[in-house]
């Protein structure tokens, strides 16, 4: 496992599968860390994110992650969002974004 | 089903505004977030409500750093009718980078009640309002 960053508001490690983690904040301070890590493994397709452990997200933790989905749009694949937390499905759905991405394990 | 929504609050904590005034920097975003989610729940706010109190202010803060100058911005939150926010800083320019703008109010619209942005001079205003759904009269 490898730690790309923390602050006040988020740490995101590279699990050893490959998958981007985040815990904490996706806003404007954790945002940029989720997108550096997000940076480091768009060689891997798809890219994977686990949201599980995300407390917060807002429009500006938004754009990090749809920032990342037209990225790999343009190189013909997706990012796949695994366990999104309540607070990330509501905000997908209240922006209308839901479809820009691919949702893994997502509470019924 | 649709719940009532109080036009009385659920309690006003009866001291005034309360104002915070922070620099504009990332880190401060969380600082504001956590005073409203305190301020929300000592007015008696439900939890889903604090939720998007919560959400409300990081998009105040956030758009306020985005498109201010640096300078410091200015929070005032209020309970006497509903939960209140007025945020406000110097603008780096106007008008404002309406991409940035729209998905902001996309989220307002879903979690506030009503919420409005001004500029006027060099000066951006927002104004947003919560009400509670919690029954006054039960007290």
């Amino acid at each position: 496992m490898e730690e790309i960053g923390r602050n006040e508001s988020i740490r995101v490690v590279i699990d050893e599968s490959g998958t981007v983690v985040a815990e904490g904040d996706i806003d404007l301070a954790g945002g940029p860390l989720l997108e550096a890590a997000i940076l480091r493994r768009e060689g891997a397709e798809p890219i994977v994110i686990d949201l599980a452990k995300v407390e917060f997200i807002d429009s500006s933790g938004l754009r990090s992650l749809l920032a990342a989905s037209r990225r790999a749009s343009d190189r013909g694949t997706s990012v796949v969002l695994r366990r999104p937390s309540t607070g990330v499905v509501r905000l997908l759905a209240i922006t209308g974004t839901t479809d820009q991405f691919e949702l893994e394990g997502v509470d019924e | 089903m649709t719940s009532p929504r109080w036009s009385s609050p659920a309690m006003a904590i009866g001291a005034g505004p309360v104002t915070l005034t922070i620099p504009a920097v990332p880190a401060m975003v969380r600082v504001a977030r956590l005073t409203a989610s305190a301020l929300a729940n000592l007015a008696d706010f439900s939890i889903d409500e604090i939720d998007d109190i919560k959400i409300a202010v990081s998009e105040v803060v956030t758009l306020l750093i985005q498109q201010g100058d640096g300078g410091v911005v200015t929070l005032e939150f209020g309970t006497d009718e509903m939960f209140t926010i007025v945020g406000s800083t110097t603008a780096a320019a106007l008008p404002l980078a309406q991409d940035d703008v729209a998905l902001t109010a996309a989220v307002l619209d879903a979690v506030s009640d009503s919420h409005e942005l001004t500029t006027s001079d060099d000066r951006i205003v927002i104004r947003i309002a919560k009400s509670s759904t919690a029954d006054p009269t039960a007290r």
